[in-house]
């Protein structure tokens, strides 16, 4: 049976549709934050589901070009676009539960700001929907701008403007690198298709082979610059710290698997000729990423910028899976998409958990302010526990299953070397990832008094996502038959199967 | 006909040189200059010289597609332009200063107040 072509793009159309409503709804006097947020969660709740309708009807892996006499194939929805739409709705609804506690103690958020929030998911979404490298671009600006919106929204506080300020000039400086590469690649292809690309270029490789090359890697640029790799890396700590908190959870949870599922796609679909030009540059990027950002989040004393900092380090073990599609595609492939699943629970439960620590009045985040936190609040520092161990990657949570992947991917393709970076950057990083597990349970005297009780809807969301990382850790390492992440695996490769149907 | 295709090769080529420099120029602006404004003007500057591009490569190859993404860059930069400007109001009002340096908290390690 056809399925119409509309259905396909419902989770498009409701996330953009909800945008385009809270903005009118937001003019109304009665409109309260919580109603918004209630109104942001039906329709991310709405994209959810008909995405997952998508997902689970016909055949179990799908390519479709909707509209494709308007469109022209500048929109794929397939079995990849469904599986990071679901990272990415799933991203904003978390964000939106945790942040309420948040949002609704600081008064200058108002109902405009979850507009904006629905733009940046929506730009996100289409931006692994997209097929053609202008509506990525377009994509990735809707993302960014609303981000700029958001990050300076709070406007009387000097940090978040000029955070926003810094992000706004590197990320329209990265954009026009996009562009520029664009021109060259349609200057040696004649088209901005991906697909279309790589078959051009296999075709008229000697002349223009220098022009492709150039293009790639000033798309390439942008993207590293986007994630925060090695020589771009320095905007992200004063960004990431200068934001609000959930919107920082945000950015380094969401926007990040956004970035990755695109990036994924040109590579895998079309950029063979480059990748293999830039694999040897790519293993000292990795290198200079993992121990610049281990640097950076040992010296930092505010919880946010070491988590920020590593965040960086956690790109560097992605960019591993990245290098070792070359040798191994489908299992370098999904193990990246299942890295940002593990990376993104993790780090949206631990920056969730602290913004809603600090939710009330100014309390500085640092590790001494966790001293002996264990107890005033033993289930917070329990969960906060459960995210610093999955981010360092110790067995029985999800972190682990994800690293050992990426670990065992890039043995197999031959970069030992890095899989040897990669294991004593975790070395590191149970340095720092400790220091607060130990701070919390082995130190006395806290000067702790206004972090908000167990109540509301924030602290159940944190304590499954806590529970989430357990059992996907647990699941499939020590009990047999249990149902664990296996699932989320299964997916991966079949997102990565569906790049390769052309119609 | 021969000599028609070297002429149009020949301009194409004279086109990207002057885009080139422009985006140069525009680059230089970004990270050199201190004046926010002018932050700014060079951005657009940049994303204009890449419009030039796009047009000069759609008369070149005779295709409307080239002239279309530069219709959509132009739009987008009117989208950059609007968040830009009002922070650059808002940043204005702060400090009643427009050089970058004065924008400093950030860097201040200590003051890290969430």
């Amino acid at each position: 049976m056809m399925t119409p072509d509309f259905i396909y793009l419902l989770p498009l159309f409701f996330v953009g549709i909800g945008a385009i409503s809270l903005m009118i709804l937001s003019t109304f006097k009665t409109m309260t934050i919580r109603k918004g947020a209630i109104a942001t969660l039906l329709f991310l709740v709405l994209a959810f589901l008909s995405n997952g309708y998508n997902l689970n009807s016909g055949d179990v892996v799908y390519s479709v070009y909707p509209f494709v006499d308007i469109f022209n194939k500048m929109i794929v929805v397939d079995t990849f676009s469904g599986y990071f739409s679901t990272i990415l709705i799933l991203g904003g609804i978390l964000t939106i539960l945790i942040g309420l506690h948040y949002f609704e103690r600081h008064k200058q958020f108002t109902v405009e700001f979850f507009s904006l929030f629905l733009f940046s998911v929506f730009g996100m979404m289409l931006l692994v929907h997209a097929n053609e490298l202008i509506s990525a671009f377009i994509a990735l600006e809707i993302a960014s701008i609303s981000l700029y919106v958001m990050i300076g929204f709070q406007k009387v506080i000097d940090k978040r403007i000029e955070a926003s300020y810094r992000y706004l000039v590197l990320g329209s400086l990265a954009g026009v690198f996009f562009l520029l590469g664009t021109s060259f690649i349609y200057a040696a292809t004649q088209t901005t298709t991906i697909g279309t690309i790589g078959n051009m270029a296999l075709n008229t490789v000697d002349s223009n082979a220098p022009l492709l090359i150039i293009g790639g890697t000033m798309i390439l640029i942008t993207f590293l610059f986007k994630i925060a790799a090695f020589p771009f890396q320095s905007w992200a700590l004063d960004v990431y710290d200068g934001a609000p908190l959930p919107v920082t959870a945000f950015m380094a949870a969401t926007f990040k698997a956004a970035i990755f599922g695109f990036l994924l796609r040109l590579v895998v679909v079309d950029f063979d000729l480059i990748r293999d030009f830039w694999d040897e540059v790519l293993v000292y990027v990795i290198i200079f990423t993992l121990a610049y950002g281990s640097f950076l989040a040992i010296i930092q004393k505010s919880l946010k910028r070491m988590l920020v900092a590593s965040s960086i380090v956690h790109t560097g073990y992605l960019l591993i899976a990245l290098v070792s599609i070359g040798v191994i595609g489908e299992s370098a492939a999904s193990s990246i998409i299942f890295y940002l699943v593990a990376y993104f629970l993790s780090a949206i439960g631990a920056f969730g958990l602290i913004a809603y620590i600090s939710s009330e009045g100014q309390l500085r985040i640092t590790y001494d302010d966790f001293r002996g936190f264990a107890k005033i609040r033993p289930y917070m520092a329990a969960m906060l526990s459960v995210f610093m161990l999955s981010l360092a990657g110790i067995p029985s949570t999800i972190g682990f299953i994800g690293k050992f992947y990426i670990f065992t991917g890039a043995i197999e393709s031959g970069y030992a070397i890095l899989a040897i970076v990669g294991i004593i950057a975790t070395f590191i990083s149970v340095y720092y990832y400790f220091k607060l597990i130990a701070v919390m349970y082995f130190y006395r005297s806290s000067e702790l008094i206004d972090v908000p009780p167990l109540k509301g809807i924030a602290p159940i969301v944190i304590s499954v996502i806590a529970l989430t990382i357990v059992w996907g850790g647990v699941g499939n390492t020590l009990v047999a038959y249990f149902p664990g992440v296996d699932f989320l695996i299964d997916m991966a490769n079949l997102s990565y199967e569906s790049l390769f149907i052309w119609q | 006909m021969q000599e028609k295709e070297a002429l149009m090769a020949d301009s194409l080529l004279s086109y990207i040189a002057l885009a080139m420099i422009l985006f140069s120029i525009g680059f230089l602006g970004v990270i050199a200059r201190k004046n926010i404004f002018i932050v700014y003007m060079s951005i657009e500057l940049m994303l204009n010289a890449i419009n030039l591009i796009f047009i000069a490569l759609g008369r070149y190859y005779e295709s409307m597609q080239p002239q279309v993404i530069a219709l959509i860059i132009i739009a987008i930069a009117a989208a950059e332009a609007a968040v830009f400007l009002s922070l650059i109001v808002v940043l204005y009002r702060k400090k009643k200063s427009l050089n970058s340096d004065v924008f400093n908290v950030l860097n201040q390690k200590d003051a890290a107040h969430e």
